[in-house]
């Protein structure tokens, strides 16, 4: 079985390995990044068995994410996303932050993708400056085991905005696409969900998607598609149950409101079946199990769905069981030729 | 149906109150708790997404309750899942959220070898002989 996963969390076993990385005035400072607004996930967001053996943190030692992940399932290729540090994103003391993104981004390529060939790499980057986060992409962009830029979903100003452009424009110009990953959300200087901050985790965690629909609805109308037309958008770990009925939505809305966007000459939802992605992780899980397939051929997931386990965090996806009786078609097509195809690999 | 056989595991003083150990039984991988003195033997694998289950973190659990209300209990009994954090009750193997239809195998356990070692040797405390025992 050909097999990418799309969403890997690596961390370092001590955030020294990091701020030795930084400039001299940052490195004393060590590193410090937006929190939680008071709400955490009660039993910790790491899987309490993906310890290394010295008890060093889950997803800090390659050689036990080799063994629990890529060799235990014979993975051709992991994408890292640093979703730690993409609080870079939401911090406020801008010079403070994009030295935690450069030495991260030196620290992901020194660490992890010199270890093995089968880890890519996100370049994390921070919207609070989009030009120094262009720069940084066309630094670090061109080493062949990157494969796209990431930054977090938790915004001031939706995604679609042209303020975001020079990200955008530096992440066609190097052929790499550009990734959403939630966390930072109601933390640093982003905003709540629309309605307002929620009260317990769980409501956090499910509101993930609410966020993630937002920053679709304004990446696609404000003509980020248009503008940049080889550009193309992962959504991970945000969801994919509610790509349908957005897609219906956009698409009636459309009809009659063309002339709002009339940068948008076709279907809202052709431009998303053809330039964004959508990772699995945590899979919707239907009491009816025949329905999490309706939901993939609505979406047309034999060509938006990439297979992400997320480990080695609470929630990760096994890619053996998370997708009960589905099409085997459609079920290689996430395993393997989607993100095959997004990201250029070949097995 | 075959009669279970008994397995010995490991002695009653290397298995102390809230600790596990992991074995193998027959091919398959099973965790042995020790539960307030009490030993229970679940299959160390989710019926969820096949997790090592018996990896996880002994907890306790809220009951279900009114609005504003937190009812802790059965500290060191339930079982959290390693991956996606499911509850499982130690004792009996089901799942807290759907305990009828979402459960782990479970396997009688024993403490065998001090009815042998006479009840006196019990008494003072001489128990180094007693063995968990776990019937698959």
């Amino acid at each position: 079985m050909k097999l990418i996963d799309c969403d890997v969390h690596n961390v370092p076993v001590s955030m020294d390995e990091i701020s030795e990385r930084m400039p001299a005035y940052f490195r004393q400072r060590g590193v410090h990044l937006p929190g939680s607004f008071g709400i955490k996930n009660p039993m910790g967001v790491l899987r309490v068995d993906a310890q290394g053996p010295n008890g060093e943190p889950a997803g800090s030692v390659p050689s036990v994410m080799k063994e629990q992940l890529l060799d235990a399932y014979e993975m051709d290729y992991a994408v890292l996303i640093g979703a730690k540090f993409l609080g870079v994103g939401v911090h406020p003391e801008v010079d403070y932050a994009l030295a935690i993104m450069r030495a991260y981004n030196d620290w992901q390529s020194e660490i992890w993708l010199a270890d093995d060939k089968r880890f890519l790499g996100s370049i994390v980057v921070s919207q609070m400056d989009p030009i120094a986060s262009a720069a940084e992409i066309r630094r670090v962009g061109s080493q062949s085991q990157i494969v796209q830029v990431v930054m977090t979903s938790a915004t001031r100003i939706p995604l679609g905005d042209r303020y975001y452009w020079p990200i955008y424009e530096a992440a066609q110009e190097m052929g790499l696409a550009v990734a959403l990953h939630p966390g930072c959300e109601c933390t640093g200087v982003s905003e709540s969900f629309s309605s307002g901050y929620p009260a317990s985790y769980l409501e956090w965690h499910t509101n993930l998607s609410q966020n993630f629909m937002s920053q679709l609805t304004s990446i696609v109308c404000r003509g980020v598609l248009n503008e940049f037309k080889e550009l193309k958008f992962v959504f991970v770990e945000g969801g994919f149950g509610w790509v349908p009925s957005l897609l219906w939505r956009l698409d009636k809305n459309w009809k009659a409101l063309r002339s709002t966007v009339p940068w948008l000459k076709r279907l809202p939802s052709e431009y998303v079946f053809e330039r964004c992605r959508f990772t699995t992780q945590p899979v919707e899980e239907p009491l009816e199990r025949g329905e999490l397939e309706q939901v993939m051929r609505m979406m047309q997931g034999e060509k938006t769905l990439m297979f992400s386990s997320d480990y080695p965090h609470w929630d990760n996806d096994s890619p053996v069981r998370a997708f009960p009786r589905i099409d085997e078609e459609m079920k290689q097509a996430i395993l393997w030729k989607n993100a095959a195809e997004l990201y250029g690999l070949t097995s | 149906m075959k009669e279970k056989q008994g397995h010995e595991i490991c002695k009653v003083a290397e298995l102390p109150v809230g600790e596990r150990v992991i074995v193998e039984i027959n091919g398959r991988s099973i965790g042995v708790f020790n539960v307030e003195g009490e030993f229970y033997a679940l299959r160390n694998l989710c019926p969820h997404e096949g997790a090592e289950l018996c990896k996880g973190t002994v907890t306790g659990m809220n009951l279900p309750s009114e609005v504003g209300e937190y009812n802790w209990v059965r500290e060191g009994e339930i079982l959290r899942c390693p991956w996606h954090a499911w509850e499982f009750d130690i004792k009996t193997g089901k799942s807290i959220f759907n305990p009828h239809k979402v459960r782990v195998a479970c396997y009688d356990v024993e403490v065998e070898g001090a009815e042998e070692k006479a009840v006196e040797s019990f008494k003072v405390g001489v128990n180094d002989d007693e063995m968990v025992v776990v019937y698959v």
